[in-house]
């Protein structure tokens, strides 16, 4: 019927960080703590640590970012956001190949050449 | 000149994908760098403050914590087009600040790193802890009167893994996958790490007490 109290205990962690996914499990451990006041004092008790951790945490970890970051940040993205319409500006890649190959008393040289060229349209 | 700025995604999204990269996969949406920048602005920026505070318990201190999130931000930017509207932008921001933190910030700092194959020791801990101890009332009461900044020192004091994964989940309430995702590892590490972490701070938080006397000794 019900889980052993073992099985419980082990679970509490999970159960009070809300991270049992399974219902059937979930039902189990809840059904039991119903029943079981032993294991039902543990839960509160560690879900009571728990909350205060989590209180203290959040009363004194909640600096605000210093207005001198929020204008770093403001720069930064007006600089990156004008590179990339910089980049963004209509451009092709014109790549051409040429191949050479001569051939004289019967040796064969062959050449090739690439050479890269970026057209870029200017929108200012 | 504003005309022309609402023309380019078109022009953009005619060209090949060999030179535009992965700014045509954000035409496909049909939005212009401008409207990206605003959307950016209007979503992601609401997150500084958690991600300034989050960075200060990353670094221990406010220059290497400005300079993370402004790194985060800068970044979060430049691959803003690779995130899917609609999912979980803070958590987003968090396993850019994490990653950009572990990678970049932590590299010269030379630890040895925590162990975390004791994936089991969470779960022996709290299965031999059926009986609650008494008494735990009156050092509730005294924890709750220690300074916010012995609460942040104990933080700071216990080791990075775990003190990362104490604040994603009691500061931030990440569940524990998408922690998993933030930092880049396992659920089960998560836990492990999750379960240590608080464990330890919780000492740390006691002794303090026990210090400043507001707690009346005789814990073992």
């Amino acid at each position: 019927m019900s889980i052993p109290c073992d099985k419980c205990c082990e679970s509490l962690v999970l159960f009070i960080d809300n991270e049992i996914d399974d219902s059937a499990t979930f039902n189990e451990i809840a059904f039991h703590l119903q029943d079981c006041q032993g294991c039902r004092g543990e839960m509160e008790s560690q879900r009571a640590a728990l909350n205060l951790i989590q209180s203290l945490l959040t009363r004194s970890c909640c600096e605000s970012a210093p207005s001198s970051l929020q204008e770093q940040i403001a720069l930064r993205l007006s600089e990156l956001a004008s590179q990339e319409i910089y980049a963004s500006t209509q451009s092709e890649i014109i790549t051409q190949y040429r191949r050479t190959e001569i051939t004289i008393d019967g040796q064969t040289s062959i050449e090739i050449e690439t050479s890269h060229e970026i057209r870029r349209d200017f929108p200012f | 000149m504003a005309i022309t700025l609402d023309l380019m995604p078109t022009e953009i999204s005619n060209q090949g994908s060999r030179d535009a990269g992965g700014l045509v996969r954000v035409d496909r949406e049909k939005e212009s760098a401008e409207q990206r920048r605003k959307r950016f602005e209007d979503d992601a920026l609401q997150y500084m403050n958690q991600l300034y505070s989050a960075a200060l318990r990353y670094t221990k201190n406010p220059a290497d914590a400005q300079d993370l999130v402004q790194d985060t931000y800068a970044k979060a930017y430049v691959s803003f087009h690779q995130f899917e509207p609609g999912t979980n932008l803070k958590a987003w921001l968090y396993r850019i600040l994490t990653t950009t933190f572990i990678n970049t910030y932590r590299k010269d700092q030379r630890r040895p790193k925590q162990s975390d194959q004791e994936l089991e020791d969470w779960q022996i801990a709290d299965a031999s802890s059926h009986t609650s101890d008494q008494g735990k009332s009156a050092e509730d009461v005294a924890l709750e009167h220690l300074p916010d900044s012995d609460i942040k020192r104990a933080l700071a004091e216990i080791p990075e893994e775990f003190r990362i994964a104490v604040y994603l989940a009691d500061v931030e309430g990440f569940s524990y996958k998408e922690i998993a995702e933030i930092v880049g590892v396992p659920t089960g590490t998560v836990m492990s790490r999750l379960h240590r972490g608080r464990k330890q701070l919780r000492e740390k938080l006691t002794d303090y007490a026990l210090e400043l006397g507001y707690v009346k000794g005789g814990k073992k």
